[in-house]
């Protein structure tokens, strides 16, 4: 368990030195998961269909996660996907990891709070914009508003 | 083994550190001032933190807290109908009391903060008296900000014996938790967490038994064992594989139940849930068989394992009788019951999410309000009853988990038979005290509400009941 963790923070700490790669190839997603959470596969999916290689890790330490990845509590998602040596928390649509990927901001990563309805892997309508956040300081910054 | 690495290491020594002083503090029964027929069986329990130094090389100790120095408690072992009274010290820097789970005491026994006592406050005492009325596996642990305090070791076995109990070469008694601890070795400080309330509460990384690093059991061929399973942790469901062999359940919380093998063979425990289990061990000498936990997923685990003698104990299993005798507890009547809806809702991918009363998510994440008993999401102790029960009356609750998760739901003071399951009638129609709920899971319960008082109806994952899983129960 502990290495898991030490893997992600590695990968934290190197996505800050070395800039984007494979534009070209499929990109692959690492998404770590409550075992219980089924909203996560149907995003799992959801990658897949939009060109992502996607491994799912079911883990116990989510809280723990997202914590080091420094996402404050009532910013977290319920859970973390490895993208490209950045951390994408919660139901991020696709087209917004697209931009991050292709602008490489330096920064943790983002997220979407929670779990809104009629976000990708969610059921029900979207009833409103979603608001992204950057990942990497105490008061996140809005990153997008989709 | 269970994350068989160097990390392992210091958490074994951690634990076997805390557990060291097992077995003090079980004071004598009483020899005098018994009434006739009846004896008084006295013990004191004193909860008090302790600093243990797990690893030489870490810079500090580690906190858990305990009952008379040990994890889990001393187990308490009486026999059917003895009194028990029970002095409680609070040596926390915080208040507690002592729920003692699946026993049907009096409602000023039951350890409630509250609803059916203050509070002990630190150097405090309350002496809890009861009688053993029922025979089984039972268990006691605060229940005052229960997600951090059983989490950091608070709780013990409460043993009632049959005068007649089905006959085993060995007793043995398991009681299962999980610890949060970092890299470093400590329980990791973030009890209640908004993460763990919102999704299936805190589980942790390190599995005990009895609160040591499960070592594998020796066994002999031919022996028969009676194994009380006890589920201590916070949320951590166990779903147990005793590979070649084939366990018999006799009691559910405490509970004699027809004997019979559990559907696929796995023994399935919520947290809080008991199961009395008959293992007839038939393996060849020298072998070894493991025993997986296989509830999440793409998380199996070796709990433990067997490990087989080179000597039998005898040439084939013994044929003696498993049937528990039945608890004296009355049998409800479902003609003519009064019956009541009870719906459990809230959570992460709940029905109400995102919609309704205000913040939608944003709400959903904050601490309280996250779950829902009938529309009420209830944060600590301070409550009115949310359902009103007629005192000696027979009752069927019909319960509905409208969320997404797992819920062993827990009421107090009674046990009640599980009738049925989505409408389909359950085959030994169990008494439990701790039924578990799965996803969308409709499950009706009946019970003669016998005894008088308010009682909590809770979720017995602990994050769960802090975030608003929990209301109370009125017999009157």
């Amino acid at each position: 368990m502990r290495r898991l963790l030490s893997l992600v923070l590695a990968t934290l700490l190197i996505s800050a030195a070395f800039p984007a790669f494979a534009k070209d190839h499929s990109v692959e997603a690492t998404l770590f998961k409550n075992p219980q959470c089924g909203c996560c596969e149907n995003y799992a999916t959801y990658l897949r269909e939009n060109g992502f290689t996607v491994v799912v890790k079911p883990t116990h330490e989510l809280a723990q996660m997202s914590r080091m990845a420094g996402i404050p509590e009532e910013f977290q998602g319920c859970h973390i996907s490895m993208i490209d040596g950045y951390v994408v928390s919660g139901h991020v649509p696709v087209a917004s990891i697209l931009r991050l990927l292709n602008d490489q901001p330096k920064i943790v990563g983002i997220t979407l709070p929670g779990m809104p309805q009629g976000s990708p892997g969610m059921s029900g309508i979207k009833s409103g914009p979603f608001t992204i956040f950057e990942i990497g300081s105490p008061s996140p910054q809005v990153y997008e508003i989709d | 083994m269970l994350y068989a690495n160097s990390v392992a290491l210091s958490r074994r020594k951690l634990l076997s550190v805390l557990m060291t002083s097992m077995g003090m503090g079980l004071m004598p029964a009483s020899l005098g001032a018994a009434p006739r027929n009846r004896p008084v069986r006295e013990f004191h329990l004193r909860a008090a933190a302790n600093r243990a130094v797990p690893d030489a090389r870490l810079s500090g100790p580690t906190d858990v807290w305990t009952y008379n120095n040990s994890v889990p408690g001393p187990e308490l072992r009486v026999r059917q109908g003895d009194r028990v009274r029970v002095r409680v010290t609070n040596g926390l820097a915080e208040p507690t009391t002592v729920h003692w789970h699946g026993v049907r005491v009096p409602n000023a026994m039951d350890g409630v903060p509250h609803v059916t006592q203050a509070p002990i406050p630190p150097d405090g005492n309350f002496v809890y008296e009861f009688d053993a009325v029922d025979a089984g596996t039972y268990w006691y642990h605060p229940h005052y900000r229960s997600y951090e305090q059983v989490g950091r070791g608070l709780y013990g076995p409460l043993i009632v014996e049959e005068p007649d109990p089905v006959r085993a070469d060995r007793d043995l008694t398991w009681i299962l938790d999980d610890w949060r601890l970092g890299p470093d070795g400590l329980i990791r400080d973030d009890f209640g967490n908004r993460h763990d309330m919102a999704h299936n509460g805190r589980v942790g990384n390190t599995v005990t038994i009895n609160g040591r690093p499960p070592a594998g059991l020796s066994v002999r061929g031919g022996e028969r064992i009676r194994l009380r399973l006890v589920n201590a942790a916070n949320a951590r469901i166990f779903s147990l594989d005793f590979e070649g062999h084939a366990p018999t359940i006799i009691a559910l919380d405490g509970q004699p139940v027809s004997p019979h093998s559990p559907k696929d063979g796995l023994v399935l425990l919520g947290p809080a849930m008991r199961a009395d289990i008959i293992l007839d061990m038939h393996g060849e000498p020298g072998s070894r068989f493991a025993i997986t936990d296989r509830f999440y997923r793409g998380l199996e685990y070796q709990l433990s394992e067997f490990n087989y003698a080179s000597t039998p104990l005898r040439s084939e299993a013994p044929d003696w009788k498993m049937d528990l005798p039945p608890n004296p507890i009355p049998e409800p009547l479902t003609r003519g019951a009064s019956r009541h809806e009870v719906v459990f809702n809230g959570g992460m991918m709940g029905r109400g999410m995102g919609a309704g009363n205000s913040g939608g998510m944003m709400n959903m994440m904050r601490r309280s309000g996250i779950w829902s008993v009938n529309g009420m999401s209830v944060e600590g102790h301070f409550m009115e009853p949310f359902l009103m029960l007629d005192r000696d009356r027979s009752h069927v609750i019909s319960m509905t988990n409208a969320t997404a998760w797992h819920h062993p739901i827990h009421l107090h003071g009674h046990s009640f038979r599980v009738l049925s399951r989505d409408g389909i009638p359950t085959r030994h129609q169990e008494w439990q005290d701790t039924v578990m709920m799965a996803p969308r899971e409709k499950i009706d319960i009946a019970l003669v509400a016998d005894n008088p008082g308010d009682w909590m109806f809770h979720c017995h994952i602990l994050e769960h009941q802090a975030a608003g899983m929990m209301g109370v129960i009125r017999v009157n």
